[in-house]
């Protein structure tokens, strides 16, 4: 059994020789053994490979010099010698004349190899019965684009997706016609011209010099939605989505991973608030409930700082919210803010006509009739607290967010920080205990600086050490504090390009009551931002409104 | 006050309003600094203040005359260009400039924001994000390449998309054959075809043929210098080793490489004999890095003698009498091109070459090909009997490191090398 990681991988050819081909998507629980062999800052999909191959589970694996991690990949295992047969494949940049040519003696080195290594004789008919005509399925379908996906991934992807869902990563999207029948009979050279050629035609992977040929991805009338994977430390793809998300017509929605699951609760968030955008209609169903002050919804947000609940009546009139801690676990902080909104309103949870869980331990508490992403909610409370609203920036604790809405308040598109703290409520919380300040003495002497200090760490860790080395020289604590609102600023500000914010903007979650990152923000995309009382309740509001059906 | 972190800031804030006169401010003060660096090297050996000065002026013509400059990457034979009077420039050779400017931070949370990924290498972030902004004016064309690492293949495109200018791509084969020599000289071929076309003047044959003259000389007189360096040592700070990098690579057959690196084999020649500690320096040297000057700049116990980055270029001898394929062997048999055995190769003979006492691998954030070959390095080079340094950090930005991370690291590797063996 061949593995190969590729689609330029000529599977065909081992066909030739009867043997089979598999492709690698397994994602490794740990990276000790690759990290030893090389270094940590590569490739979640690199560092799989080798955990696997220098595990010995990859007898037979075939190589193309894709990007620097394979051919690094390669040197490794060659050097280690831990795989029966190792083969690296050299693919051309381009599908020139010369090119082809160059890649045909590249399958024919290949071909020769892989005899020599196996004994196998090479069958032609075998070779061309491999080759199979693409699908013509014209039945709408949710692209993955990017970098390749983990088949974990891909089945999480699928899961609640309302249309089925076509891997069209870098490895998914093989398609590739026979080679022409004038090649078939006499000229080996002219046969394997033709599949070089073939292999070379295929919509081009963001390695190739020319990509053109990926519009045809995003301009499929098929096609639903996108979501676009990239991984960290593989720098091809993440330009194609910003430069995707600014012109596509359909949804689109980019995850980052290390090519695992270990951050499966944000992901989930992700996907599912990009299942929310493709079915809007089935979240904000037709209200059963009559507009009136005797049927009460909630919402809760269970976040990983505080948790938040609000009822409102059928008019949507605020009648109690609570905001406590989620230090206790996100079930026992979900009970008790619901229990202590229901006593200030004055209500039973009997007399609750319906109540929504939102936030990063919606799955995991169990009061609610149905649990919608924060993404959804924070745009539908941000619609309501400013009608105006059309770029929301929300700074949990654990991440944050950018989300563009429109007229109605339903998601255009959103984007979120990725696993590291840089940006976040979290990053704000480590550095007043590095100063060793509460939060609140950080936010009041925040606004005492005098002078523009820069932080330029982003990693959480080395900014840490900044922040030590700036009061060892003595540097005032406000205008450190300044330094570290505007890190923050320049984090959020990135999300908000990405998602191609526009005004008006409102800031939503607890940070939002930090005057110094709300001005550093405003000072950073020269505008204004819509500040609510309410900031900090706006993903349990959303989920109240949307329990109500307003 | 620290006017260098002054004038960066007033740049990069300008640049958020007129690129244009934020580039205007830029090229003034390097003109400044170009008087500046003929009297503050007055005491250096010779080379290394006409290292600064070629180099400057460099920036200088790029950015003052855009319709006669050409962007490039690192490894593109710059030959033709030069016989054709056009300004080469690399990308990493103004991202270094503008980190030197102290204002590549605000290019770099721009290319950010324009969907360039944060573990892209931050020479190329920080040059996309000045492109963007306009700080850096379009080139009249781009010649790129996939040697030596994935980021050509990400900034070029993207900038000749953002620049709608015309670009020549050389698709180097990984094999070290004179089949892919033969293969890439037809491609050079192309490409001077290319430049005729697009600048309507052709090249003198005999124009390129001197400027690749010049390359063999300039290869010979470094390597008379770096023979030498076995036993003396060339005065300098880490940054002057960076020029010497860049005037091997794309300054590489113009009269002023040729100068310098003959001036360069004369100045160590005058120099007295060093018994302190030789370092082979492998890939980028991240010469703004307080920790790094400030431990290695005017120290006399130890010394910067070889480097990886540029050895390749003068280690294929070139021929002016078959210019194309002299140029793609250059390309073709480059250690940066296919397995990592050939840096590894190139990292061997040049500690043999200079006699180091030990070798330092900058494992520069970003850089896959070099980050996935670190430990192969180590273990080939600590099998020869050099003690090895993998060095983490970032050449270009200054947040992917920590600063007394990398002291320490340095300083006891440096410790080491000090105990009787």
């Amino acid at each position: 059994m061949i593995t190969f990681v590729c689609k330029y991988t000529p599977v065909e050819l081992f066909a030739g020789f009867g043997v089979k081909t598999t492709v690698f998507d397994k994602s490794a629980d740990s990276s000790s053994r690759s990290d030893q062999a090389t270094h940590a800052n590569l490739c979640g999909f690199g560092k799989s490979l080798l955990e696997s191959a220098l595990a010995g589970e990859i007898p037979e694996l075939v190589l193309v010099n894709c990007c620097d991690v394979m051919r690094r990949a390669y040197d490794v295992l060659n050097t280690q010698s831990c795989c029966r047969f190792l083969y690296l494949l050299d693919l051309p940049h381009t599908d020139g004349p010369c090119q082809i040519e160059r890649f045909a003696r590249s399958l024919t080195a290949l071909q020769k190899a892989y005899a020599q290594y196996s004994g196998r004789p090479f069958n032609t008919p075998a070779f061309l019965a491999a080759f199979s005509d693409p699908p013509q399925n014209r039945a709408p379908y949710v692209a993955i684009l990017g970098a390749r996906t983990g088949k974990d991934l891909e089945a999480l992807i699928a899961t609640n997706c309302p249309y089925p869902v076509k891997n069209l990563t870098c490895v998914g999207n093989r398609q590739l016609q026979s080679p022409p029948a004038s090649c078939y009979e006499t000229d080996p050279d002219a046969l394997m011209y033709g599949y070089a050629q073939n292999l070379l035609n295929q919509i081009p992977c963001r390695r190739m010099a020319d990509k053109s040929g990926r519009r045809s991805l995003f301009l499929d009338p098929a096609l639903r939605g996108i979501i676009y994977h990239t991984i960290q430390f593989c720098d091809y793809y993440t330009l194609e989505y910003t430069q995707a998300a600014r012109t596509v017509s359909v949804p689109i929605t980019k995850i980052e991973t290390d090519y695992t699951l270990h951050n499966e609760g944000q992901l989930r968030t992700r996907i599912d608030a990009f299942n929310e955008t493709l079915q809007v209609q089935s979240h904000f169903q037709e209200r059963n409930h009559p507009m009136d002050h005797k049927h009460y919804f909630a919402g809760i947000d269970s976040g990983s700082t505080s948790t938040d609940a609000v009822i409102i009546d059928g008019y949507g009139n605020l009648l109690s919210t609570v905001i406590l801690s989620t230090g206790g676990g996100a079930k026992r902080s979900a009970d008790e803010a619901l229990d202590q909104a229901l006593d200030k309103a004055h209500l039973t949870g009997e007399q609750l006509s319906r109540v929504i869980a939102t936030g990063y331990g919606r799955a995991n508490i169990t009061i609610g009739d149905e649990e919608i992403t924060e993404i959804t909610c924070h745009a539908k409370g941000a619609h309501y607290l400013c009608p105006d609203a059309r770029t929301v920036i929300d700074i949990g604790g654990q991440d944050s967010k950018a989300i563009r809405i429109d007229a109605s308040g339903a998601v255009k598109n959103f984007v979120m920080n990725d696993k590291c703290a840089a940006g976040t409520g979290r990053f704000l919380e480590m550095m007043a205990r590095t100063l060793g300040l509460s939060l609140k003495a950080l936010c009041d002497q925040g606004q005492k600086w005098q002078k523009e200090i820069t932080i330029s760490s982003m990693c959480t860790v080395f900014a840490e050490s900044e922040v030590v080395s700036l009061v060892a020289q003595n540097i005032p604590v406000p205008d450190i504090i300044h330094g570290l609102d505007k890190a923050v600023a320049t984090k959020v500000a990135t999300l908000v390009s990405r998602v191609g914010g526009e005004d008006t903007y409102i800031i939503t979650g607890g940070v939002a009551k930090n005057p110094g990152v709300v001005s550093a923000i405003e000072n950073r995309l020269h505008t204004r931002l819509f500040v609510s009382d309410q900031a900090q309740i706006c993903g349990a509001l959303g989920a109240a409104r949307i329990a109500a059906g307003l | 006050m620290d006017i260098i972190k002054w004038f960066g800031d007033h740049v990069s804030t300008l640049a958020g309003k007129d690129p244009v006169k934020a580039r205007r401010l830029l090229l003034t003060g390097y003109r400044a600094n170009t008087l500046m660096l003929k009297h503050t090297t007055q005491n250096q050996p010779s080379c290394r203040g006409e290292g600064a000065i070629t180099l400057m002026k460099l920036m200088i013509e790029a950015l003052s005359h855009p319709q006669n400059a050409a962007m490039v990457s690192l490894f593109i034979p710059c030959e033709p260009l030069l016989a054709a009077g056009i300004t080469p420039y690399s990308v990493e050779s103004i991202a270094a400039y503008l980190l030197g400017t102290r204002c590549e931070t605000p290019f770099q949370e721009l290319a950010a924001e324009q969907g360039m990924p944060e573990t892209l290498c931050s020479y190329h972030r920080t040059f996309f994000g000045a492109a963007t902004n306009g700080l850096i004016p379009p080139p009249a064309f781009m010649l790129y390449t996939n040697l030596a690492c994935d980021g050509n293949m990400i900034t070029f495109p993207a900038l000749q998309d953002q620049f709608a200018i015309p670009s020549f791509f050389i698709d180097v084969p990984c094999d070290h054959t004179e089949d892919a020599v033969a293969d890439v000289a037809g491609q050079l071929r192309e490409m001077v075809t290319f430049i005729e076309d697009t600048t309507h003047q052709k090249i003198d044959p005999a124009a390129l043929k001197k400027a690749v003259r010049r390359t063999r000389l300039s290869q010979t007189y470094y390597q008379t210098a770096l023979a030498v360096s076995k036993k003396r040592r060339l005065p300098g700070s880490v940054t002057d080793e960076m020029y010497t990098a860049l005037m091997g690579r794309c300054m590489l057959g113009s009269p002023q490489a040729l100068d310098f690196f003959c001036t360069m084999a004369r100045d160590i020649s005058e120099q007295p004999v060093f018994t302190g500690k030789r370092l082979v320096w492998i890939h980028l040297i991240p010469n703004m890095q307080p920790a790094l000057r400030q431990i290695m700049n005017d120290n006399p116990s130890v010394c910067i003698t070889g480097l990886e980055l540029c050895y390749d270029s003068i280690l294929i001898p070139a021929d002016e009498n078959d210019p194309y394929r002299s140029m793609a062997r250059r390309m073709v048999y480059s250690g940066y091109n296919g397995p990592a055995r050939y840096r590894i190769d190139n990292a061997l003979n040049v500690a043999q070459t200079t006699g180091a006492d030990g070798c330092v691998v900058f494992a520069h954030w970003g850089c896959k090909e070099t980050l996935g070959a670190t430990k192969l390095m180590k273990d080939a080079l600590e099998a020869a009997g050099y003690p090895t340094l993998i060095l983490d950090g970032d050449g270009c930005c200054p947040a992917n490191t920590g600063d007394g991370q990398m002291a320490t690291r340095l300083q006891a590797f440096l410790e080491l090398l000090e105990e009787p063996s």
